[in-house]
């Protein structure tokens, strides 16, 4: 047999006047014979949501390990997706505990989470971390797509100061360390989020930036040229599922779109960047959306989102919560306290399991977005009263390409690294460094076989 | 002695890799938490290699028989490390009584914080972490190197152990080593190594006599318990690990002489020979016979010592 058909590049986007725009997986993508992650065939998402100041832990760890049953409360809001998640129990970040250097858990529980290495306690510049888990393989694939990774917070962001007892902002703030000494600031404004993705470099052509804006032309108008072109190529499946992407790109922009419009009338009690959607709800759908469109599109493989920065004080009047979340962690027993940081929990992982849903529901070739991710839940605290550092809370959804066979709760040995855990991660894509922060070996038990 | 960050003294942390096999580990066991009770040392981790998990239960059954007083939170109770290997080795049958043991209701007789292998510790990653919790640590290796080795291989541990490990004790009871492991050792551990030799803690023999009267403080007490049943009664049981542990808290109590620095040749079936000179970086531990009463008369002191309430560091008055 001979094959002639020449597959769409991966990488194909849509070009325009100061814009381009990525592209979903399309069936024209893949060659007659091509399975490999670097060749074409659908890749391996990697992802990380950081939820700050640890987890009431009494109502998040399942009774029993193996199957998931009736999930404890916090995590009630995941049962219509039990069965695309792991709940993984015992799993340390050793270096953010006080070891000899004593307070500032806040500061180390975030930076030592993805690193893994000691951190450096300074609240001047001369910072000193270790490359964080998503930038190892940022580091060895990023060149693959357009952008290496991506850092979304949905929290303004600092980058300098003592943040918490001799520890810089730069360590509560970032996730996602690029280098030892190079944080990468999470994107927190849905539209610099939105012209990250979507526009022709980091942000547009300022020129270009101006003309649309005072034209008020929607970015897909300015890429309709290369679209009829691209669509005269496709068969019918193609054409439907490029139309149903670039509906998905309006949509967002017009979201971002009403959102600076409302945030610039409702005052949000709180300081945000403007154009931030001023309910948590709509801001977490919104980042998260353009999330998922950039895996979708393959703009990037591997993206960090931080729910709060460590410490966050963030309130949340939308479910009646109107005092910070950390002064609420620090309850000392306090029944009131303690439901009211449940229900912060519990709304977290209500929206978490929102986003699981849409990314089961958006097809790639015979397979789905969330099958073909591996995507963590968690925090680098488990107790935010008492500041533990193990037994953190850790859910895995997705199958990474048939990788992983979620629906169990899986108990580990009490101090293993959560290092393991993303050593794993980056191994299913193909990245094998020889050390991934303080991981001891991979994490036994989450695959099929 | 090092500073704490409060400004009080901080005890050396001592980092015991034992198979809790033998009695003399179990002694070994109750004179480190003596040391601890005098802080003069602190345990810093224990990793249980080369036995299953009923020594990993003795071995927190016997750390919080000496936790007196409330727990302070849950960060007290020491994790112990073991090996997650299927199928796990056999244990000796001298730790049963111990974990065994029930009140007249029926209850344990000794509160524990493991009943299952999850509830243990990766071996690798509590040694490393002993020291790491440690300004200055001392590490005794009484069970096969395997986990003590591959701890070698963590990011940035040689760095650590080079920095705060004084001296690292390994012991020989004439129990087969893991030679690959152990070779690594000797040819990477970046600090002082010591030899306890076989015939040292065969000289150094506790008084099966002493058992009876120097424990009879304790109602019950689960190294006795073990003691008792590792053979029939009376027996004078070698003091391998004791010694060892002994010397690595107090390198300069004199029981103790010490040999030209040597090499440790290790046969492929595991089993250690000391030879001095060579330039090689080993020490060996000798006992002279005159010591021999004195040492185990403070060996008995020190391992029959009742629990003490731990102090918080406070700072020096001003």
């Amino acid at each position: 047999m001979i094959v002639t058909r020449k597959a769409l590049a991966r990488r194909t986007i849509l070009k325009g006047i100061g814009a381009a725009i990525g592209l979903p997986f399309l069936d024209a993508m893949t060659p007659a014979f091509a399975d490999s992650q670097l060749s074409g065939g659908a890749p391996v998402r990697l992802a990380w949501f950081y939820a700050p100041n640890g987890i009431d832990m009494r109502h998040w760890t399942p009774s029993e390990e193996g199957p998931l049953g009736q999930l404890p409360g916090i995590l009630a809001p995941l049962e219509p997706v039990k069965k695309e998640i792991l709940v993984l129990s015992n799993l340390t970040a050793n270096w953010g505990r006080p070891l000899l250097v004593g307070a500032g858990d806040h500061g180390r529980a975030l930076a030592a989470y993805m690193t893994g290495v000691q951190v450096y306690r300074t609240a001047g510049a001369d910072l000193k971390l270790g490359v964080s888990a998503d930038q190892i393989a940022a580091n060895a694939l990023g060149h693959l797509t357009k952008l290496p990774s991506l850092e979304v917070g949905l929290e303004e962001t600092r980058q300098a100061g003592n943040c918490d007892n001799g520890y810089s902002c730069a360590y509560a703030y970032n996730v996602s360390w690029k280098t030892e000494t190079q944080p990468l600031p999470p994107i927190s404004d849905p539209r610099n989020l939105f012209e990250r993705l979507f526009g022709t470099d980091i942000v547009e052509a300022p020129a270009a930036h101006a003309r649309r804006l005072a034209m008020r032309r929607s970015i897909l108008d300015q890429v309709m040229g290369d679209t009829q072109k691209l669509q005269s190529k496709l068969g019918r499946t193609d054409r439907r599922k490029l139309d149903e992407y670039l509906t998905s790109v309006r949509e967002i922009e017009q979201q971002v779109e009403r959102a600076e419009k409302d945030g610039a009338t409702i005052d949000p009690g709180m300081e945000k960047p403007f154009g931030v959607p001023p309910e948590f709800p709509d801001y977490f759908r919104l980042m998260t959306d353009m999330m998922l469109v950039a895996f979708k599109a393959d703009i990037t493989r591997f993206s960090t989102i931080m729910i709060g920065r460590e410490g966050s004080t963030r309130a949340y009047p939308e479910i009646g919560v109107t005092d910070g979340h950390h002064p609420l962690t620090h309850h000392m027993g306090n029944m009131q306290m303690l439901d009211k940081v449940r229900q912060i929990n519990a709304l977290h992982l209500a929206l978490f399991a929102e986003f699981l849903r849409k990314m089961k529901n958006t097809k790639e070739g015979d397979s789905n977005l969330l099958d073909q991710s591996l995507i963590v839940y968690g925090s680098g605290l488990s107790d935010g009263n008492v500041h533990t550092h193990d037994q953190l809370p850790t859910i895995l959804a997705g199958r990474g390409g048939d990788f992983v066979r979620p629906g169990r709760h899986i108990v580990y040995q009490r101090e293993t690294p959560v290092a393991n855990l993303f050593a794993t991660m980056i191994e299913r894509v193909g990245v094998r460094p020889e050390h991934v922060g303080d991981a001891t070996g991979r994490l036994a038990g989450l695959s099929v076989s | 002695m090092p500073q704490n960050p409060f400004g009080g003294k901080q005890p050396i942390g001592v980092i015991y890799n034992t198979s809790m096999n033998r009695p003399d580990a179990a002694l070994a066991l109750a004179g480190l938490y003596g040391f601890e009770g005098k802080r003069e040392s602190r345990m810093g981790s224990i990793c249980v290699v080369g036995a299953g998990l009923n020594a990993a239960i003795f071995c927190d059954v016997v750390g919080r028989f000496y936790m007196v007083g409330p727990l302070r939170n849950a960060n007290s109770v020491l994790p112990v490390g073991l090996p997650a290997v299927d199928p796990p080795p056999p244990d000796s049958p001298m730790v049963l009584p111990a974990v065994e043991r029930k009140t007249e209701k029926g209850e344990p007789q000794y509160t524990r914080s493991i009943r299952k292998l999850t509830d243990t510790a990766v071996p690798e990653a509590v040694l490393r972490n002993g020291v790491i919790f440690n300004a200055e640590a001392v590490v005794i290796l009484g069970a096969p190197a395997t986990y003590l080795a591959k701890s070698l291989d963590l990011l940035g541990v040689k760095d650590i152990y080079k920095e705060r490990v004084k001296r690292l004790v390994i012991v020989d009871s004439g129990a087969r080593q893991d030679a690959a492991a152990i070779r690594k050792i000797l040819a990477e551990w970046p600090t002082p190594v010591f030899y306890c030799g076989k015939e040292v803690g065969d000289a150094l023999r506790f008084p099966a006599a002493r058992i009876d009267k120097d424990f009879a403080w304790a109602e019950a007490h689960p190294v006795v318990d073990a003691y008792r049943a590792y053979q029939p009664m009376p027996y004078d049981a070698p003091t391998h690990d004791l010694a060892a542990a002994h010397f690595a808290v107090h390198p300069d109590s004199g029981f103790f002489r010490l040999s030209d620095p040597g090499s440790i040749a290790v046969g492929d079936d595991g089993a250690m020979k000391f030879t001095s000179g060579g330039g090689a970086k080993v020490r060996s531990l000798m006992v002279e016979s005159a010591q021999q009463d004195k040492i185990i008369e403070a060996f008995v002191e020190l391992a029959s010592a009742k629990p003490v309430q731990p102090q918080r560091f406070r700072k020096p008055a001003l």
